[in-house]
């Protein structure tokens, strides 16, 4: 055969070319970092009123593209210079596309991003620019400093948050009131007071609280800073604050709630619903399991999911005090980033400045990003009836209670990803093989080192 | 009559397995037809096929323009924009590749065959990024045309077909070559008058995978369309799913369903010539 090709030949070729692909992907990805050098200006150029073009991008669902469209059509109409093209999708594949752009340079002007996007993508500033430069015409007057701080990376105000979120207890008073119970849990006593009311009341089968493994996960550092009363990792070092032992405390904790029929068993549930979450499980939707730990901006997807006889009990609860300390962090949820490669960043921060603070914008968009972090917008959309009271009576619970921060490594994927991530993996371990907390925290903490914590203990 | 009796027995069990197979293997999709009809908590309740409490809320929503910037009929007709040059380009592309690569002796050849062969265990995610500052340097990004999406199609970049044709053409006698030469063929009178009809079948299967594949391909667009009204169906269908808020399940699916109908139509159109083309390989002549 005089067309065969011998392994080897195959072999050598497959390498080299591979290592050729390998090499030019990781030179694209380098030249990038380096050419967009940190060169945030003391100011910017005022507008001159000369024709701009902006574009913007975001990602979300219909109610969502639709509130921006006809924000930037209004902030159009008011400064008829600027033409705005918006480009937009849902969240999946968003964040690939956008490291793509934000790699070649040819990001939008104005970009919603996550919070972790400013560390991974910009992390020497070099993707998006400080907003301090644009302060003239961005009122930065209308966020608190501790909360604009949270998006201050390489010294740098590389984003403006557009809403801040944290994670609260939902409760489906409906089963509640069945295991003769009327009033939402205010403590760890109520709670597992909860669990033993709902096994004896209801059954085995009924449960007052789902957590998944990222859930359970969030309430033990929930717990954990209620008992200490310090960050779970260093917001800007991602040093972690606690030690093997305390950690260990914090797994048991969240064994004692599985242990007292408070919180589903994970076999139970995979057995039931796979990976499937739990809005969109059996259990919930039928009122089997009566209560989450969620974030507030998904209070509707939650109640929505609920059948008709449970719709009626669904009740935003009330953060629990584990300890001495108010437990729980907030984050923010999205923010709004001006990139370097942008050529009219005053028209640009004109533009964020109206979605976020302005009377009309802020109007317009509402509580379609969350509640706005902005004091002037959340003014503006409350005075137009643009605020999801659901979510708004969820959001100010929580930012009334929830004091510390997050770190940008605690949502890294390899730690909180559903069926591979280190966090899943320590609690199926605990709640497969009835371990204690002792026996898995080096899971854990190996788990957090290999990508990127400092840890001491 | 025992022997009759028997027989029809054996039918029926015949019948009746294929048939409860086949049921099994539909049902999938006709649960989706169902669910289009339905809501949320019904969707997750379960999976029968009854529908509790009919509604066309799905199919009205999924007229919805987002805004004003893209409705269905242009998502559609946007697609098709770039999947018909592609899967053209790419049947004509990676049939010449093959003819050239089956037939022909030429320096190197062996070389070339492997970096060509080692291409196809390159996975998408390695290409994206060099590809996408190439493609931007040319300035196709957001290009109206959709350059950046099928115009490498043209340089028969989709090693799987050309390596699929080069097996097909394997099985083509050379002797039929020698005779188109004999007649006074040159090569490409050869390939287009004598190899091409012998080849077909396998042609039209390139084409069905090439349009299927394009069809749904999500990433290229997502990359490489930034302006809403030039988006395409793999990305509209998406276009409402908020994982945080949540979203109507009926009216992705009933999406779905009328995505995937033109699809349907053009695989029932071309599906002789296809089943023809995949089994063709398996049987050395």
């Amino acid at each position: 055969m005089s067309n065969a090709i011998s392994r080897r030949d195959f072999l050598k070729v497959t390498g080299a070319v591979g290592a050729a692909g390998l090499l030019a992907a990781c030179g694209g990805g380098s030249s990038s970092s380096t050419a967009a050098a940190n060169s945030a200006p003391a100011s910017v150029a005022a507008p001159t009123g000369d024709a701009v073009e902006l574009s913007i991008s975001w990602w979300g669902g219909e109610s969502r593209h639709e509130a921006y469209q006809k924000a930037i059509a209004a902030f159009s109409e008011a400064n008829s210079n600027v033409t705005v093209n918006p480009t937009f999708a849902a969240w999946s594949g968003w964040e690939d596309t956008m490291s793509t752009k934000f790699a070649g340079g040819v990001a939008e002007d104005v970009c919603q991003v996550n919070w972790n996007w400013l560390y991974n993508y910009s992390g020497n500033g070099q993707t998006f620019i400080d907003l301090n430069s644009v302060s003239d015409y961005i009122d930065l007057s209308q966020w608190d400093e501790t909360v604009l701080n949270t998006c201050v990376v390489a010294d740098m105000l590389q984003a403006i948050p557009v809403s801040m979120t944290g994670r609260i207890f939902y409760w489906n008073m409906t089963t509640f009131n069945k295991a003769g119970i009327t009033e939402v849990p205010k403590t760890l006593d109520d709670l597992m007071a909860a669990g033993a009311a709902f096994q004896s009341q209801l059954g085995d089968d009924y449960y007052p609280l789902h957590l998944g493994g990222y859930d359970r996960m969030i309430m033990m550092v929930f717990y954990l800073e209620s008992v200490y009363g310090k960050d779970w990792a260093d917001p800007a070092t991602s040093t972690l604050n606690y030690t093997a032992d305390e950690i260990a405390e914090g797994l048991d904790f969240i064994k004692s709630l599985v242990d007292n029929h408070v919180v589903m068993p994970l076999p139970t549930y995979y057995g039931n619903n796979g990976s499937t979450a739990a809005h969109q499980s059996n259990e919930w939707i039928t009122g089997k399991i009566a209560g989450i730990l969620e974030w507030d901006s998904s209070a509707s997807k939650y109640q929505d999911a609920l059948d008709d006889e449970n719709k009626a009990g669904f009740t935003v609860g009330e953060e629990i005090k584990f300890g001495d300390y108010n437990g729980g962090f907030t984050k923010v949820s999205m923010g709004l980033a001006i990139t370097q490669t942008c050529q009219h960043p005053a028209e640009a921060a004109m533009l964020v400045n109206y979605l976020l603070n302005d009377e009309e914008g802020a109007a317009i968009m509402g509580s379609e990003c969350g509640i706005p972090a902005s004091k002037a917008g959340l003014a503006a959309a409350e005075a137009a009836g643009a605020v999801d009271e659901l979510v708004n009576e969820a959001n100010s619970k929580v930012m009334a209670f929830c004091a510390f921060q997050l770190d940008p490594l605690f949502e890294h994927n390899n730690l909180k990803a559903d069926g591979t991530g280190i966090y899943q993996e320590v609690f199926d371990t605990i709640d497969y093989d009835g371990v204690s907390g002792a026996e898995v925290v080096d899971v854990l903490l190996d788990g957090m080192e290999s990508v990127g914590y400092t840890i001491n203990a | 009559m025992g022997m009759k009796a028997a027989h029809r027995i054996a039918t029926f069990f015949k019948y009746f397995v294929l048939i409860l197979v086949g049921l099994i293997m539909i049902y999938p999709l006709l649960w989706m037809v169902s669910a289009t009809f339905k809501d949320n908590s019904e969707i997750f309740a379960g999976i029968s096929l009854w529908i509790k409490n009919p509604t066309l809320e799905g199919y009205r929503n999924a007229l919805n323009d987002f805004g004003g910037s893209i409705n269905i009929i242009q998502a559609m007709i946007n697609t098709y924009s770039y999947v018909i040059p592609k899967v053209i380009l790419t049947v004509v592309s990676a049939c010449i590749a093959a003819y050239g690569f089956g037939r022909f002796d030429f320096p190197g050849k062996k070389i070339m065959f492997s970096i060509m062969l080692s291409t196809l265990f390159l996975p998408q995610v390695v290409l994206n990024v060099p590809q996408f500052l190439l493609y931007n340097s040319f300035g196709w990004i957001n290009s109206p045309f959709y350059l950046a999406i099928w115009v490498h199609c043209a340089f028969a970049t989709e090693t799987y077909f050309v390596y699929q044709l080069i097996q097909f053409l394997r099985n083509v006698p050379r002797d039929l070559d020698e005779a188109a030469s004999i007649d006074g063929c040159n090569s490409f009178q050869t390939l287009y008058k004598v190899i091409v009809p012998m080849l077909l079948p396998a042609l039209v299967s390139c084409a069905l995978f090439q349009f299927m594949w394009s069809c749904n391909d999500f990433m290229g667009p997502l990359l490489y369309v930034s302006t809403p009204a030039k988006y395409p169906m793999s990305l509209f269908v998406k276009l409402s799913m908020d994982g945080d808020t949540g979203f109507a399940w009926n009216r992705i699916l009933a999406l779905s369903l009328i995505s995937i109908l033109p699809q349907l139509i053009v695989f029932f159109c071309a599906q002789d010539q296809f089943v023809e083309g995949i089994s063709a390989g398996a049987v050395k002549g």
